[in-house]
């Protein structure tokens, strides 16, 4: 299943390297820019394009070095959509946001913040296992707040 | 895992009684080796006042953000004073989000950083 068929629409495949997350961020924000999303959002697209690129390669395909992540980028007059597609099976989508005080008094470890990113920058966030195998992550920045 | 591995540049540097990490580079988990051992070299010298300068460009990630913490942690228990300048708008943005602002002030520059924390 193709997240959309907009013949203006990006796909880019990444090989499973952290680090890689950074051609990500940087292919979004070109793609934002040159569909008119205003330059603080698309800061806040970048990291989440980051954080979702880096949980793909770690979590969702476990670090194998054969697995790849798949990224959609994709515009509408109300949004930037970002879809984020791994091949694994190690993605949970159920950490709890993180509490900075519990982990400064050394009750809670600091795990989570991508997440919780994700959940807090982005207007719209979806997760899905597919019955096909790997997970999908889509997300949306409004053009407008 | 593959991975694109990275290395920080750390100076530590004494204005009054602050001791400033001037940190060059990206932000993420493997920074902490780094960051750590200058957080440790900072506290042997004696620091009680540290002023974290990060890069304006720096990529700043969610494991970077654990690694931060984890240091602030420390200054916690050591009952040192921190402050943080350096960083963009944005990043201002998500440390404030996670909480981070609740336990270092953000300025806008080093003297201005300097100045509160002597």
């Amino acid at each position: 299943m193709q997240p959309s068929a907009s013949n203006t629409a990006v796909k880019i495949v990444l090989p499973n390297i952290l680090g890689y997350e950074r051609i990500a961020m940087a292919c979004s924000a070109y793609f934002a820019q040159l569909n008119g999303l205003p330059p603080d959002r698309i800061e806040d697209l970048k990291t989440i394009v980051a954080e979702a690129t880096t949980n793909a390669m770690e979590h969702g395909n476990g670090g194998r070095a054969e697995a790849r992540v798949s990224i959609w980028f994709e515009s509408t007059p109300e949004a930037i959509r970002v879809t984020v597609k791994d091949e694994g099976n190690g993605f949970q989508n159920t950490f709890p946001d993180p509490d900075i005080e519990r982990i400064m008094d050394d009750r809670e470890t600091p795990v989570g913040f991508g997440l919780f990113l994700i959940r807090n920058l982005a207007d719209h966030f979806a997760y899905r296992q597919l019955p096909e195998g790997g997970h999908r992550i889509e997300m949306r920045i409004a053009m407008q707040p | 895992m593959a991975m694109q591995q990275h290395t920080n540049e750390i100076h530590l540097e004494a204005q009054g009684a602050v001791t400033i990490l001037d940190i060059r580079g990206d932000i993420t988990a493997f920074s902490e080796s780094a960051l750590g051992d200058a957080y440790r070299k900072a506290s042997e010298q004696g620091a009680g006042k540290l002023l974290l300068k990060i890069e304006k460009e720096a990529y700043i990630n969610s494991g970077g953000i654990a690694v931060l913490i984890q240091i602030l942690a420390q200054t916690r228990r050591k009952d040192q004073r921190v402050a943080i300048t350096g960083i963009s708008e944005h990043f201002k943005k998500i440390f404030n989000m996670v909480g981070i602002t609740k336990f270092a002030d953000v300025f806008e520059s080093t003297e201005l950083a300097v100045q509160a924390l002597t």
